[in-house]
């Protein structure tokens, strides 16, 4: 239950990354294990100084990849668990994204994105939402958000542990720099109005630890914590819904990968979500994602306004799953897509595979290290449609 | 979260934007004076605004600047894109962003710092020694809140004086809070006692 | 015919059950590793009255982590190469009312984990960690270790290994872990009575446990548990080992801090 050691109900002044932390805590996240790297370091700051007060435990370990599996220790052990990493070290914890994915536990992953390849720069980027979805090894879906304000930094936390505890699965914040560093308003509602989302419990389905499977029972399988006593063999290779593994035929591999990643896919529709405005009847779109959408949104009502473009603004609040079918069926046929994104056209992948054929052409806006201004959108919207 | 498509900018982009720039050196203070006036704008006064400031390695003792975005609808954008105030503790940041500034917009700056003679035609700009008035409280470190002080004289009637009052009080540490309050009312002053109304 | 007394720790019938045999080869050393922390186990949980619920077993990859794999009737985890001890260190931050034993090998805790090892002993946070060292890497089929003595042909040395090799336990000591001792298979007493000390040590206890392997050694078992037999020498105050001699016994036995009670102090500041 929250309590006055939350952040309180009304207006606040933070940064995104505090913020993130502030969600996090009220989501229930009693464990947060990182290391610092830049532009990430203020969320791991925050939560050194708020975790604890919350009654959780903070921990600094020795790398990323030590940090990830702090949240893989630390949800078996029975509690929400959070990092934040930026790009480099995102691409440290891909390996335990993997396992997090066969195993189904739930955690989440912040990443502060900053330019690649290499040590790129630290300023801003979207270079990872690809990483996001494929850097991972192996088969298996993934959920990641991506926020565009403070309060969302706030909301898309808390929605990240939800739907991490309802899917048991991991879960990427995919924030920017930019979205990280800014400071804006933040509105917390009545703590009792936030929905909180636990993990389901075979003690709570009358389940006893001789019937219980950590991996059956259902679509997303009742979780056990260790030490309640049902001895479960948390493992990382394909298994029977027991857990088994002496078993292997390429049947039980079959049903083990696609069990798991078709409870995501299949429910695209209820776990993505999308923003639109002056969407009805628009002859062109921008699709975008992002701290980028505010820019975009910027542009497509100074394009409608001062040059009477009918032009949508369309922006995927979720990145992954990616909601293919939702976007064929809104949008049926336009002229022109744009889609501006901090990097040379990563979404832009999946948005023409769903889109081809509903529309003349399909741009890339790219920018590399900074946040598009409004005038650089408007003035390649203009370039390719005078 | 709602899964269903929403609208969420059903009223029109607020392009009654009202921009701010502070930029001078690292160690000036321009940071903290950013986020003063962002708690001031929307804590206090209940109006929306984005604070960003520098950011790179140049902002590790080098150059620096601080922004903030006022509106009383949504603020989409989050940098400057013309500022309608520049406040310029350092030559460096003058040549940088002066030709960031709407041609009325307001520059207010150190003299010190930016010799006057140097400032293009056409630009308004208000002097306020900072460094020197600060050094009478005791310490150049108070620079930012005399500056504050001189800048709240040019945007009062976007902003209440007891909300920034209050947002410096919750800001500084305590210690200095006498300080500051102090350096906040000579450079509010300075302004009141050389320009006129 | 009566059956073996550690058994029932292991998921042997039941409608969990039929797991067994384990994967490990025949003569293998993990096994004896396996049955001396259940002996161990099961006298604190009658001796010290914790719950049998409480124990987690954590291995990572390699021959020594399919000792948990899905044999256990514990909770365990069957983790990622090298990560056992953050893992490890996340459960016990979700619940320090967890015992948490980490069973791993020499190329898991000496080389890819070797980071994670010297900074959870400098932690000296509250795990037991058995290290089953052959000197090689077995799972992938008998290659060089940072344990291989130098000269010795393996499968990716096959002129011979021209590294120096890692004293674990040393290591451990150094790191800053408060109860380090390193026995062999063929001490198997002495390695339950280790264990337990380890685990009723508040802080990173570290045992390092030399094993045989004969399938890559291409040696018979009975000549590898002799020859571990006859080349350690007891460790004696501050008495030289003479070179090529394995030491065995207590490295350390400290009291320090423990990381989980120290951060409790944080924590506590604001009930």
């Amino acid at each position: 239950m929250p309590n006055n050691r939350h952040i309180q109900p009304g207006v606040h002044y933070l940064q995104g990354s505090q913020a993130c932390v502030e969600g996090a805590i009220i989501a229930g996240c009693r464990v947060y294990g990182g290391y610092p790297i830049t532009p990430a370091s203020e969320v791991m700051e925050h939560a050194a100084l708020r975790i604890p007060q919350i009654g959780g435990r903070f921990i600094q370990m020795e790398d990323e990849i030590a940090s990830a599996c702090i949240l893989l220790g630390a949800s078996w052990g029975g509690a929400k668990a959070m990092t934040a990493t930026s790009s480099p070290g995102f691409s440290l914890m891909q390996e335990t994204i993997s396992y997090g994915i066969m195993s189904e536990t739930p955690l989440v992953i912040v990443d502060v994105q900053r330019p690649g390849p290499g040590q790129g720069y630290i300023t801003t980027s979207q270079e990872d939402v690809m990483q996001a979805r494929w850097g991972h090894h192996g088969e298996g879906s993934i959920i990641a958000l991506a926020p565009a304000s403070v309060q969302e930094m706030f909301e898309f936390t808390i929605e990240a542990f939800n739907l991490s505890e309802k899917w048991r699965t991991p879960v990427l914040l995919m924030a920017e720099e930019t979205v990280a560093h800014m400071r804006e308003r933040l509105i917390v509602p009545p703590l009792e109005e936030i929905r909180i989302v636990n993990r389901k419990k075979p003690q709570d389905l009358g389940i006893a630890p001789e019937n219980y499977l950590p991996w059956g029972h259902d679509m997303v399988a009742p979780m056990a914590n260790w030490g309640e006593g049902y001895n479960v063999n948390l493992i990382g290779l394909v298994h029977l819904e027991d857990g088994n593994v002496t078993k292997y035929d390429l049947q039980m591999h079959d049903a083990c990968v696609k069990r798991f990643y078709h409870k995501i896919e299949d429910n695209v529709d209820t776990i993505s979500q999308i923003e639109t405005a002056h969407f009805e009847k628009c002859k062109h779109l921008v699709v975008c994602y992002g701290s980028v959408s505010r820019t975009a949104i910027e542009a497509v009502t100074e394009a409608r306004k001062e040059h009477n473009l009918e032009i949508g603004y369309l922006r995927l609040k979720t990145l992954w799953p990616f909601p293919e079918k939702k976007l064929r069926s809104l949008i049926k046929k336009v002229d022109t897509i744009f889609v501006p994104e901090m990097n040379l056209g990563m979404m832009k992948h999946p948005i023409t595979e769903a889109l081809r054929d509903r529309c003349r052409k399909i741009i890339s806006i790219p920018s590399l290290g900074s946040l598009h201004t409004p005038e650089y959108i408007l003035s390649v919207i203009h370039e390719e449609l005078k | 979260m709602n899964s269903e498509p929403v609208n969420a900018y059903n009223k029109p982009s607020q392009l009654d934007r009202f921009e701010i720039r502070i930029a001078g050196f690292g160690g000036q203070g321009v940071v903290t004076i950013g986020r003063i006036l962002g708690v001031a704008f929307t804590v206090h006064d209940r109006k929306n605004s984005v604070n960003t400031q520098s950011y790179g390695p140049e902002s590790r003792g080098g150059a620096c600047r601080s922004e903030i975005v006022m509106s009383d609808g949504d603020i989409n954008y989050p940098y400057v894109r013309k500022a309608d105030v520049f406040v310029c503790l350092s030559q460096t940041a003058y040549d940088t962003y002066i030709h960031d500034l709407k041609e009325d917009g307001l520059l207010l700056l150190d003299p010190n710092s930016v010799p006057t003679d140097s400032i293009d035609d056409g630009y308004k700009f208000y002097s306020i020694p900072a460094m020197e008035l600060a050094r009478q409280i005791g310490s150049v470190k108070f620079q930012n809140t005399v500056a504050l002080g001189a800048l709240y004289v040019l945007i009062k009637e976007h902003l209440n004086e007891e909300s920034l009052r209050k947002a410096i009080a919750e800001s500084v540490p305590r210690e200095t809070l006498e300080e500051n309050i102090k350096a906040f009312g000579i450079g509010l002053e300075h302004m009141k006692a050389h320009y006129a109304e | 015919m009566k059956k073996h007394p550690m058994l029932k720790y292991l998921k042997e019938e039941g409608p969990m059950g039929d797991r067994l045999p384990m994967i490990l080869c025949p003569g293998c050393g993990s096994g004896q590793v396996l049955n001396a922390a259940f002996h161990a186990i099961d006298k604190i949980i009658e001796e010290d009255g914790i719950a049998k619920e409480n124990f987690v077993f954590i291995t990572g990859v390699g021959c020594s982590a399919r000792l948990t794999s899905h044999y256990l009737n514990f909770d365990s985890g069957w983790t990622i190469h090298g990560r056992t001890l953050p893992i490890a260190t996340g459960a016990l931050l979700a619940n320090p009312e967890l015992r948490i034993i980490v069973i791993t090998g020499d190329g898991d805790t000496g080389a890819i984990g070797g980071n994670h090892f010297i900074h959870a002993c400098r932690r000296n946070i509250d795990l037991t960690i058995l290290c089953i060292n052959n000197g090689l890497y077995g799972m992938t089929g008998g290659q060089v270790a940072p344990t291989t003595g130098i000269g010795l042909k393996t499968s990716t040395t096959p002129y011979g290994n021209t590294e120096e090799s890692f004293d674990l336990s040393k290591m451990a000591e150094t790191a800053g872990a408060t109860y380090v001792a390193r026995w062999t298979t063929a001490h198997p007493r002495q390695t339950v009575r280790a264990i337990m000390k380890g685990v009723r040590k508040k802080g990173t206890a570290f045992i390092e446990i030399m094993s045989q392997c004969p399938v890559h050694w291409k040696e018979t078992p009975v000549d590898m548990l002799k020859a571990l037999k006859k080349n350690s020498v007891r460790l004696k105050g501050d008495e030289a080992v003479p070179n090529g001699k394995i030491p065995i016994g207590e490295f350390c036995n400290i009291e320090k801090p423990e990381w989980i009670e120290s951060y409790q102090k944080v924590i506590d500041q604001f009930n």
